[in-house]
């Protein structure tokens, strides 16, 4: 009884680690069937293209770690994406009128803040599902950026802005520097800090958490302001990557936070999201998305394979949850 | 000797309509092992919550180590270095050894966490403190579940500054083999000069264990023995229990036994080992057994609700094949569950909803619900069962909790089901609901149907039941015949007191 109890818990396990071996097979397919996907210069496409998506998992890592990871009831916000759109249009626009960058900035900050606090304060005081609150809330900031810019496309030429695609730091582009920084400081802070681990254990169990003293709502309510933060500056890097504002970005973006974030899981030793986990799926999804263009893969297809993708690492995720 | 612990005197603490602790006392000594028990109700949890600063009591005083705690507040009595070990354990399952004893008191670093003096740390006490080998790194769902125990237990000692620790029923949901893990940890402790307060349901362990006992009956101290000089598992069962029986019970018509319901070999492969139990047609048998004996896990794998691992089941000789609850009541046997609430009613419905919802199919024609049958077959159920209001459009949120299980009942009596399981089926119902409940019971049995009455209420088992098969930390250990032993027997035997074979010779 007790071998096939532990052959049943490997197995399930073993399923934690589907999505990546999944992954790595895409990859690998992709890499026979497409020309020049395994070249430095491609992979630096990649990690360009990967930028917008690295930071807004950061925001959501620091949300599903503090919520806990149920996908249904646990920690999770889909608003990340609209509010980097948000904080893209409202820079844009102003940038547009003939404000100075650093005034924008202020406001796209200031507009970012609100949607953070009105997550925290739906989720953590009315006691809502984090999920139908910041579906809400993705709804509700697309709609305001659409009243912000008309729905149109602002162009964008500010030399800083351009810089964040353009601009080289000792070889490496500056994008991903500066991204580089703040995964890096977002790390430490979830990862090396009490504050991180205290918000860690509020996720792990709300129970644990409360019995040791820690504010467990305290915690929610500043994962989901990281996430508006993490948001506010991803905006730039959508500006940087498009020249300018357009419409439409934040579905893509939002799917693949998603995806990103939750099949991150798989790498981390103890099956749970963490901030490297998030980074690197992050990767894996851009690397994915761009090798099915150079593919020629039809786009409508994409959609339909990515689509499968969340089903299927989300599925694997609930069941190797089980084992535990 | 020097001065107590800490020291209760005079505690009173009122719930509306009941008085919880009438006066009761409690006193613990440095160093000291210090037993309370009593039976469900008689006040433990309660006088834990007020010496936590959790409940408020109406009058008495709370000391601890000389000091007076006015009022007793949750932060005040861990400043003085009282702790509580809960009974659920409340970890993170992915959270290393190490996190989980500095949980919300991590030391830090100039920058960051101090992750390996941290580990060091946690080690050397498990180890020194609690008799216990444990990597700093090993993931807490990992671990077995004593040794999730002790790691509770460090963290809440991990700080260094208690004086005091009350252990909430310790080894409730651990195997007999780990309990011995537990114990080492708690006599290590005493070594310590900590004082210990072991509350626990298990008699076998309180007098292996603890030095002095304190007996709890319905709110009051009822006596202080000392383990070593002058008192027996027995005499703790006797002032545990001691209280005149009424005459709640109907009295037991006789049985006419055919095959009826036979198990064997049951198991669901972790909380209980393959278990065989039979029930003839028109007889009445109980389950007993504690907390974490497996019985609630038995019960709900007889009726489809966990998944069962091998073992079968057969009725008048032929197989019933269980494996879920749609299963179950198509085969005709039916669950009165334990907690009503959530899995017997739908509060938000009326009774003639609740009651006809197993029974759909039979007032319906070609599927839609034909509601006039339902309301007639629904007054004649609140007539039989005398349920009140006797209003079949009543909300059944609102109806107490003694006619909420009458309206449970009604619906499985209204099916043609020939087996009956009954778990828990008075707890939180006032002594009349709770006779008419009985007289229930006994009127299935005396049509004939196969009855199992699980309940942790040793006076119920021994009025209702035939016989009593008794469960201890996941095994059946034996079946006891009602009508030769006393309910202090029944205590003795599912605390483990005493051995069945020892009750049968007494008897």
């Amino acid at each position: 009884m007790q071998a096939d109890a532990q052959g049943r818990r490997f197995l399930l396990e073993l399923f934690g680690f589907l999505p990546v071996i999944i992954f790595a097979g895409v990859l690998v397919y992709i890499s026979f069937n497409a020309p020049n996907f395994v070249t430095l210069r491609n992979l630096e496409l990649i990690v360009m293209q990967s930028l917008p998506v690295v930071l807004v998992c950061a925001g959501l890592a620091a949300v599903v770690m503090a919520g806990g990871d149920d996908v249904v009831s646990g920690g999770i916000d889909l608003s990340i994406p609209a509010t980097a759109v948000l904080s893209a249009g409202i820079t844009a626009q102003m940038l547009s009128l003939g404000y100075p960058l650093l005034f924008c900035a202020a406001a796209a900050l200031a507009a970012s803040t609100v949607v953070g606090v009105l997550n925290a304060l739906l989720v953590t005081r009315i006691q809502m599902t984090p999920l139908l609150t910041t579906l809400a809330m993705f709804v509700a900031v697309v709609g305001a950026n659409n009243v912000v810019t008309a729905s149109r496309r602002i162009n964008v030429d500010h030399p800083w802005i351009i810089a964040l695609r353009a601009q080289d730091v000792g070889g490496v582009p500056l994008g991903i520097v500066v991204v580089a920084l703040v995964v890096a400081a977002a790390f430490f802070l979830l990862h090396q800090t009490r504050w991180g681990l205290n918000l860690q254990a509020a996720g792990g169990s709300r129970d644990a958490a409360e019995i040791s003293g820690l504010n467990v709502n305290r915690f929610i309510d500043q994962s989901f302001l990281l996430a508006a933060f993490t948001g506010f500056i991803c905006g730039f890097f959508i500006l940087a990557r498009g020249s300018g504002s357009s419409p439409g970005v934040q579905d893509n973006l939002m799917l693949e936070m998603v995806l990103a974030t939750f099949l991150g899981a798989a790498f981390s030793p103890r099956r749970v999201v963490t901030m490297w986990g998030a980074v690197l799926g992050a990767l894996l999804v851009a690397a994915i998305s761009i090798g099915f263009k150079s593919m020629g893969v039809n786009l409508f297809w994409t959609g339909l394979i990515k689509g499968s993708l969340i089903v299927l690492v989300v599925a694997f995720s609930a069941i190797s949850q089980r084992a535990r | 000797m020097g001065h107590a612990a800490f020291r209760l005197s005079g505690i009173v603490k009122d719930f509306p309509g009941v008085r919880a602790l009438d006066h009761a006392s409690l006193e613990v000594m440095p160093g000291e092992v210090h037993g309370l028990v009593g039976e469900n109700g008689a006040g433990k949890s309660t006088v834990i919550k007020v010496l936590a600063g959790v409940y408020q009591p109406e009058a008495g005083q709370i000391e601890v180590d000389g000091q007076r705690l006015s009022p007793a507040t949750p932060l005040s009595v861990h400043a003085v270095g009282v702790r509580f070990i809960h009974q659920e354990l409340h970890l993170v399952p992915h959270f290393t050894v190490t996190e989980s004893v500095f949980m919300g008191q991590e030391r830090t670093a100039r920058l960051g966490l101090a992750k390996r003096e941290m580990r060091r740390a946690a080690e050397a006490f498990l180890r020194d403190a609690l008799g216990l080998d444990l990597p700093g790194n090993r993931l807490i769902r990992d671990l077995g579940t004593a040794e999730r125990k002790l790691v509770q237990v460090a963290r809440a000692l991990i700080d260094g500054e208690a004086k005091v620790v009350v252990f909430d029923e310790p080894t409730a949901p651990l195997a007999s083999n780990e309990v011995d893990i537990v114990m080492e940890a708690i006599a290590r402790l005493k070594a310590q000069g900590i004082a210990i307060l072991y509350v626990s349901h298990y008699l076998s362990e309180i007098t292996e264990i603890c030095d002095r006992v304190t007996v709890f009956r319905q709110g009051e101290t009822v006596g202080v023995f000392d383990t070593i000089t002058d008192a027996s598992a027995g005499d703790l069962v006797f002032a545990m229990v001691g209280r005149n029986i009424t005459d709640m019970f109907p009295p037991k018509g006789s049985r006419a036994t055919g095959r009826g319901l036979e198990i064997s070999g049951l198991t669901d492969g972790a909380k209980f080992a393959p278990l065989s139990l039979s029930v003839g047609e028109g007889e009445i048998v109980g389950i007993a057994g504690l907390i974490g004996s497996g019985r609630e896990e038995f019960v709900d794998t007889l009726y489809g609700l966990r998944r069962k691992t091998s073992g079968h089941v057969t009725f008048d000789g032929s197989p019933l094949h269980i494996a879920t609850a749609a299963q179950a009541v198509k085969a005709g046997l039916v669950l009165v569950p334990r907690d009503r609430r959530h899995d017997g009613l739908v509060l938000p419905m009326t009774v003639t909803e609740n009651a006809t919802l197993a029974t759909l199919e039979d007032n319906a024609t070609a599927g839609i619900e034909n509601r006039k049958a339902a309301r007639t077959a629904t007054e004649a159920q609140i007539q039989a069962l005398d349920i009140r209001p006797p209003n079949p459009d009543a909300v059944t949120r609102l109806l107490s909790g003694g006619n909420q299980q009458k309206v449970v009942l009604a619906r499985w009596l209204a099916t043609s089901a020939r087996i009956f399981i009954f778990d828990e089926p008075t707890v939180g119902v006032d002594v009349g609901a709770k006779a008419e409940i009985y007289q229930l019971i006994e009127d299935l049995a005396a049509k004939g149907a196969c009855i199992i009455l699980s309940s942790s209420d040793p006076v119920e088992l021994q009025g209702v039941c035939d016989r009593i098969a008794v469960m201890t930390r996941g095994a059946l250990v034996g079946e006891l015949n009602a009508g030769e032993i006393t309910v202090d027997d029944l205590v003795a035997a599912t605390t483990g007191a005493a051995s069945l074979a020892e009750i049968r010779d007494a008897g």
